[in-house]
């Protein structure tokens, strides 16, 4: 195109207004749908961005999801008379735009099913409905755990903490995001003093209510579940650490062969030596002496899947913990001298979910 | 005039707006004495620790704005203010009014301006006056823990105030929960299909 010459921006059609529209409402998307009413959104007649080019095709469905559920049920509420007329209203105003909340209602609804739990949270704050919805869910989660039935109550449960807000963020409130490796570096903030000293080595019930507060980044709705019975909140938080983490079993094989990597150390690695408490010429630099290509960090980079160039314990646990948030569960800060810590495996014999979670090391692992 | 939402100092200390400087110190002290006997006695949770640190600071804000005959003006005409923006801009957006938008920003940026100055800069400055900090053994370690349920505490005064004002970014849901509870009910089914 000449320098100076603009490309004559073609007419929009009601039939994309509406495709963009729906497309933003079934793919539950906030940020797209306010954008279609931004003052230079492609679509405002007088803005000079073309919805037809190629740098806004995302705001366009691909042919392939023309034919969807979701898309066909958006397309015919953005079609609904009152709503396309108050949608042309607002696209034609000259001013912010307001919303009309049957699409963001559905937007909400749909973000829900496709897991966009932030934008779900988001909209539902606009129609000052999020508090009672997050409410909703968890309601029918303890209906599907009166019946027994975990996989209903996991999906409520997993809805309804991803619901939840920050009215705490600063400067303005935001939907809270799962921060897992922040806390994962708060349950392990003290080293244990003894190897029994770790969060891994609770109790079960204990062990159980710190797994529930964690997976569920808030310890009100844990408490939700302390008057079920222990084997129903087993089976349930087992249920939801694997619905939280869909790449659980590549994360429980590596446990596995890391625990067999472990027992190659021997027994002194498993006793606990306290930072302050380490002397000149350690357990690692021993077994440095013994086993020449051996390193104890090794241990913490087979758990990961990746060394971490000169990684501190807390750099592993921190990834660990982003890849796969429960994995904090089952793992303990050690010492191995020379003021070196690692992240290790460790799990108490009659640890509920070992089985659950397919972290027993008798199973078949790979060498 | 609904004014829920908007701190009040005057209440917090059990005064009436008339109150004197003699009446405003005796009950601050008597206050915080009760509040420093009662975190004694109690087993304290997180939640507790909370809602006792937040009494401990309001407490302290109170005393701090209105024992000074500058501040309390001041604090007194930007509560009446704001409050006569909010009717302004419900009155308007109520009757479609023209300028109902400008009136909004006015009112929006008023009430965060004083939810900020009232419910947080002020308090924890309260925390750091001589006389605060001799009464309520207020140190850095309070202030530290303040500033998240402070700015809760905001929101939650925000909260009362948004859920009376007319809707702008969105329009007006109609809800029936009824219906919403079958909505969740289908989004579980799914999700468990």
């Amino acid at each position: 195109m000449p320098w100076g010459k603009q490309e004559t921006k073609p007419r929009l059609s009601p039939e994309t207004i509406d495709y963009a529209l729906a497309k933003a409402v079934a793919d539950g998307d906030i940020v797209n749908l306010r954008q279609l009413f931004a003052p230079a959104s492609p679509l405002r007649a007088w803005s000079p961005e073309n919805i037809y080019s190629p740098k806004y095709a995302y705001l366009l469905p691909p042919s392939e999801q023309e034919g969807e559920r979701l898309f066909q049920e958006a397309l015919a509420l953005v079609r609904d008379p009152d709503i396309a007329e108050h949608a042309r209203a607002q696209l034609e105003k000259d001013g912010p735009p307001q919303l009309h909340a049957a699409l963001v209602m559905t937007l909400a609804d749909n973000a829900v099913r496709l897991g966009k739990f932030g934008a779900a949270a988001q909209a539902y704050e606009w129609l000052r409905v999020r508090p009672r919805m997050q409410e909703e869910f968890l309601r029918q989660g303890d209906t599907a755990l009166d019946q027994n039935d975990i996989a209903r109550a996991v999906a409520a449960y997993h809805a309804g903490t991803g619901l939840a807000y920050n009215y705490a963020a600063f400067p303005e409130p935001l939907p809270a995001v799962p921060d897992y490796q922040t806390r994962a570096l708060i349950l392990h903030a003290d080293y244990p003093s003894t190897p029994e000293n770790c969060v891994a080595m609770q109790d079960p019930a204990a062990f159980i209510r710190t797994a529930l507060s964690y997976v569920f980044l808030d310890a009100e709705t844990a408490a939700r579940l302390d008057a079920r019975p222990l084997e129903q909140r087993i089976a349930f938080t087992a249920a939801f650490v694997r619905r939280r983490d869909p790449d659980w079993d590549a994360f429980a094989e590596r446990y596995r062969n890391t625990c067999t990597f472990v027992t190659a150390f021997g027994r002194r690695l498993a006793q606990d030596t306290p930072p302050a408490e380490a002397e000149d010429g350690g357990l690692a630099e021993e077994i440095e002496e013994q086993q020449a290509t051996a390193d104890p960090r090794e241990i913490e980079a087979r758990l990961l899947g990746r060394s971490i160039p000169e990684g501190e314990w807390w750099q592993y646990l921190k990834e660990l913990a982003y890849e796969h948030p429960a994995a904090a569960l089952f793992v303990a800060r050690q010492s191995v001298g020379h003021g070196v810590e690692i992240v290790m495996p460790r799990l108490r014999e009659d640890c509920p979910l070992v089985e659950p979670l397919g972290l027993d090391v008798t199973r078949t692992s790979r060498p | 005039m609904n004014d829920a939402g908007y701190v009040d100092y005057f209440a917090a200390l059990e005064l009436t707006a008339e109150a004197k400087q003699g009446e405003v110190r005796k009950n601050y002290r008597k206050m915080m004495k009760d509040l420093l006997l009662s975190i004694g006695r109690e087993r304290l949770t997180e939640e507790k620790r909370d809602r006792l640190l937040l009494d401990m600071a309001r407490l302290n804000a109170a005393f701090y704005i209105l024992r000074d005959n500058e501040r309390r003006a001041r604090y007194v005409e930007d509560r009446r203010r704001v409050i006569a923006l909010e009717e302004e801009w419900r009155g308007l957006a109520e009757t479609g009014g023209a300028g109902a938008e400008e009136a909004r920003r006015q009112f929006d940026r008023a009430m965060r301006d004083f939810l900020t100055t009232y419910m947080e800069d002020l308090v924890l400055e309260a925390g750091r006056d001589r006389e605060c900090v001799e009464a309520s053994n207020w140190d850095r370690a309070h202030e530290r823990h303040a500033g998240r349920v402070l700015r809760h505490d905001r929101h939650r005064h925000y909260q009362k105030i948004l859920e009376r004002l007319p809707f702008h970014e969105v329009t007006a849901p109609r809800v029936n929960w009824e219906e919403r509870a079958r909505v969740v009910d289908a989004i579980l089914t799914e999700a468990t299909r």
